[in-house]
């Protein structure tokens, strides 16, 4: 689609590897986190003589940074229109602590035998929570123009109140059957390899509907080799996970839910006006607001958007651990925002994306099992990954002002 | 007052990629006077005052500047190094800290220190003593924050002068003040001058030329037009050197015949939101007819720009007066509902109000129309495309592809994204403000054709300009605005640079017959 009527500008150069390397040079903070994620890996096969990338633990790598990960996606939104969300990490206990004792206390005097209807109505309840405390929040921080950073630090104390109220200082037991295969359970390997197949057959027939249409309004097609090996490599991807995790149990439930929601979330990021008019408050608030943006809706959605994330996260929380606690999702805010800072997004606002934030995650959780595989102390894993996110976040700026 | 020179300005150029801001200029001050410094919005007189603070360092422009009799060697970054050598700017905005005491203010980055903590009796006794000296009349433990805009000057001022400042730069320092605050701000700088201080004094007002300084040196698009001793110049005298130059080819002339009125202004008023004491229109009346072109002239802080961002529904509150349509009497609540009803507004602040400057010319093309290619929820990532490029390719918008980021063009190609996005949505009446501002003269000639094109479609133009040339070279009729007011909207044919300038500085009654 080129629109140059420049003369003067350079003549592209041709070819797949000349081409691969505009690319990477266009989207070099992408490649950085990924590049250092691969880099975090080999260190920790190596370390553990390859035990990192046995199966189960490969498999139990992707189910730990789920939670986090939800948490991670809301926050990217939210980071974007340049706000903050401290009270994601308690939103999501307080959700899991609600959840059991919906589980543990109530369904079991009113619906004692229906434990598929009793998970069902927790996940309801839960997830209305999480969206319910968003609205409050995104209410007072759009409308009533007080600081995000400030509601959002007040909510996190009103909510470590709630999970204090409702726990009663107990922990309350979350492992009934069906609710605890949010979180714990496997798909066949069978339906793995349908999921598979159908992810791939996708890929490819999107690549070739998008190839289609910019024909079809006659602009200039991308090389077809390097979207064949790009459609190729991400099959290959996808068909090598789904392989090794079947070699354990199969795909794991929760890994599945957070890739259903990160696809969606990904979609409105780029695809919806709700996603475009939180990067565009984020980039410039003025040119937004004097583009006819409502910015005090967008905000006030976009919290409810991090409720309803931090809502899910609970569900899934409550079903790993299995019980509801005092202390659920206690420091998980942090981490939600460190994964997506190392995933791209700046505090800034105006620039992140949900696939960075996962891949920030998945940096966090890989931290997390391969420290712990080595059996460092957890003194030096909060060591090691506070120094990771400073030394990443400094590679970005280093970058971006050499470039 | 002595012949003695302290800042000999000799023969300076200064390019930027595409213009040139400077071109030769030479000017000489005498230790001890007011000198007046004159021209234009973009004659110059900003970016002579960024080399003289180190904003623009020493080499970075050509020609030299000895000051006291040696050449002035400004490093980069040497803001704090043209203090240090005694030259001190007062910004035209204030560049104090709100919330702290004026002496805390005056001696921000210089407090006096004993034995590692700051000396705050000293610090306060300093302030007074220099506050009385020069007759500032503020109290040292003042919390600035509560001082009007007179006051902080004085704070400004006082800042400079603790700092041992030989040449005190005041830019536009008036155009907040009320008549009062300008009589004693008068009353300092006379008191400065028999301290022996030398003031640079820039202004759009004429008659302070006359109140305050010894000589006036006159800018004009970059050169140096005239230095004479004030007592022998008269305000007419000042404009015609201010404009004196004769109209270049620069204006693609389209023969358009605009129609009927589209809309109409009468009386409008309106108070600043944020402080509903003040007010930033005052009367302001005018019409604009089917394809026509409205040129509106003024110096800055004549309420242009609050004009026309009240009329968006963006700024101002309304207090008075009606905006009319078609016939059809208006109220827009803000910039949705004025697009929806056929307005667009092509913002001042490219950068600031304009664009996202991160995200790609695709995007911004789109962003204010997204309902366009939308439903409910989806975008239509391909109406998109095929819109913004149709868009981009009206503009001749200069980029490798749409997915360059806007950052990465240049200014004039910048511009024609904002113009892009803001047709996008077909508007009927289209507000431009300085839509020229800081581009090249090969991008303002094909913004020039766009809109003579935009005209010939019906579209009726509201442009506003810094540039006198610009306006009498692309209007069909120029509406003069002074202090809020329209003063007058005269026909092309009837319009010239003197009239003009002689409006929008207020002196319309000597040179305009009403």
């Amino acid at each position: 689609m080129a629109v140059s009527t420049n003369v003067n500008a350079p003549k592209p150069a041709s070819g797949l590897g000349a081409e691969l390397g505009r690319r990477f040079r266009s989207n070099i903070q992408t490649y950085t986190i990924i590049l250092a994620l691969v880099a975090i890996w080999i260190l920790f096969a190596v370390l553990t003589n390859g035990a990192f990338f046995s199966a189960q633990n490969v498999s139990n790598l992707f189910r730990q940074m789920t939670v986090t990960s939800f948490l991670a996606i809301g926050m990217v939104f939210v980071i974007v229109t340049g706000n903050i969300d401290l009270s994601v990490g308690k939103l999501a206990g307080f959700v899991s602590v609600v959840a059991a004792y919906f589980q543990a206390n109530v369904w079991y005097q009113m619906i004692p035998d229906q434990p598929l209807l009793a998970a069902i109505l927790s996940i309801i309840i839960g997830v209305g929570v999480g969206v319910l405390f968003g609205v409050l929040q995104g209410y007072i921080i759009a409308y009533l123009n007080v600081p995000a950073f400030i509601v959002t630090l007040g909510g996190m104390f009103v909510l470590n109140g709630l999970i204090l109220l409702v726990t009663q200082g107990k922990t309350i037991p979350a492992n009934q059957p069906y609710f605890s295969e949010i979180a714990q359970g496997y798909l066949p390997p069978l339906a793995g390899w349908i999921i598979a197949g159908i992810v791939v057959a996708f890929l490819f027939w999107n690549m070739f509907r998008s190839r289609r249409s910019r024909a079809r309004h006659g602009f200039e097609l991308p090389n077809l080799a390097l979207e064949l090996v790009t459609t190729i490599f991400f099959s290959l991807l996808v068909i090598g996970y789904v392989y090794w995790v079947n070699q354990y149990r199969g795909i794991q439930t929760p890994v599945l839910l957070l890739a259903i929601t990160a696809i969606i979330m990904a979609y409105v990021s780029n695809n919806t006006r709700f996603g475009r008019y939180a990067y565009a408050i984020g980039g410039n608030r003025e040119a937004a607001r004097l583009s006819g943006i409502n910015i005090r809706r967008s905000i006030f959605l976009i919290f409810i958007l991090m409720g309803l994330l931090s809502g899910i996260a609970g569900i899934v929380l409550a079903s790993y651990v299995g019980y509801g606690t005092t202390a659920a999702g206690q420091g998980y805010e942090l981490d939600a925002i460190a994964s997506a800072i190392l995933g791209g997004t700046s505090t800034l606002g105006g620039v992140g994306t949900v696939f960075g934030a996962l891949i920030g995650s998945l940096i966090m959780s890989s931290l997390t099992t391969g420290l712990q595989m080595l059996n460092v102390a957890p003194a030096w894993q909060y060591l090691v990954k506070g120094g990771v996110l400073v030394l990443a976040v400094y590679a970005d700026v280093y970058f971006k002002r050499n470039r | 007052m002595s012949d003695d020179i302290i800042l000999d300005i000799q023969n300076v150029t200064k390019r930027f990629p595409g213009v040139t801001a400077l071109d030769n200029v030479s000017i000489q001050i005498r230790r001890g006077e007011i000198h007046g410094l004159c021209g234009e919005n973009g004659a110059g007189k900003s970016t002579l005052m960024k080399i003289l603070s180190g904003v623009y360092p020493f080499g970075t422009y050509e020609g030299s500047i000895i000051y006291e009799g040696k050449e002035l060697n400004l490093g980069v970054g040497a803001i704090r190094q043209a203090r240090d050598e005694g030259i001190a700017i007062v910004y035209q905005e204030l560049t104090l800290v709100p919330h702290m005491t004026v002496g805390e203010n005056v001696y921000l980055g210089k407090e006096p220190v004993e034995r590692g903590t700051i000396d705050w009796s000293k610090l306060y006794a300093d302030t007074r003593d220099i506050l009385a000296k020069y007759r500032l009349e503020v109290t040292p433990q003042a919390i600035v924050r509560h001082l009007g805009v007179g006051k902080m000057q004085m704070v400004e001022i006082a800042k400079a002068l603790s700092e041992n400042a030989k040449i005190l730069i005041l830019d536009e320092p008036t155009s907040a003040l009320t008549e009062s605050e300008i009589n004693k701000l008068m009353e300092i700088l006379e008191n400065l001058r028999s301290h022996g201080v030398t003031c640079i004094y820039i202004t759009h007002k004429l008659d302070e030329f006359f109140r305050i300084t010894d000589s006036v040196t006159i800018l004009r698009d970059g050169k140096t037009v005239t230095t004479q001793p004030t007592r022998q110049l008269t305000q007419e005298k000042l404009v015609s050197y201010m404009v004196g130059r004769e109209m270049k080819e620069r204006f693609p002339r389209s023969q358009r015949r605009p129609g009927e009125v589209m809309f109409e202004v009468t009386d409008l008023q309106a108070v600043d939101p944020d402080e509903t004491s003040r007010k930033v229109l005052d009367g302001v009346s005018f019409n604009l007819r089917r394809g026509e072109i409205l040129g509106i002239a003024g110096l800055m802080g004549s309420g242009r720009t609050e004009l026309v961002t009240t009329i968006f529904g963006e700024y101002g509150k309304i207090t008075g007066g009606t905006i009319k349509l078609e016939g059809r009497e208006l109220s827009i609540t803000g910039a949705r509902d004025a697009m929806h009803k056929g307005i667009s507004l092509v913002p001042e602040d490219r950068k600031g109000q304009g664009l996202v400057l991160m995200q790609s010319i695709l995007k911004n093309i789109s962003l204010a129309n997204l309902d366009q290619f939308s439903g409910f929820m989806r975008i239509d990532g391909d109406a998109e495309l095929v819109a913004a490029t149709r868009q981009a390719k009206a503009l001749a918008v200069k980029a490798p592809n749409l997915e360059a980021r806007v950052e990465s063009l240049s200014g004039g190609n910048q511009q024609k994204v904002v113009i892009a996005k803001w047709l996008l949505s077909n508007p009927k009446i289209l507000i431009m403000d300085d839509p020229t501002r800081g581009i090249d003269v090969g991008a303002k000639y094909e913004i020039y054709k766009l809109m003579n094109d935009l005209a010939e479609r019906g579209v009726s133009i509201i442009m506003i300009s810094s540039e006198l040339e610009e306006v009498l070279g692309m209007s069909d009729r120029v509406m003069v605005m002074h202090e809020g007011r329209s003063t007058r909207t005269l026909d092309i044919a009837e319009a010239n640079q003197e009239r003009i300038m002689a409006l929008a500085t207020g002196i319309a009654d000597e040179l305009v017959p009403a």
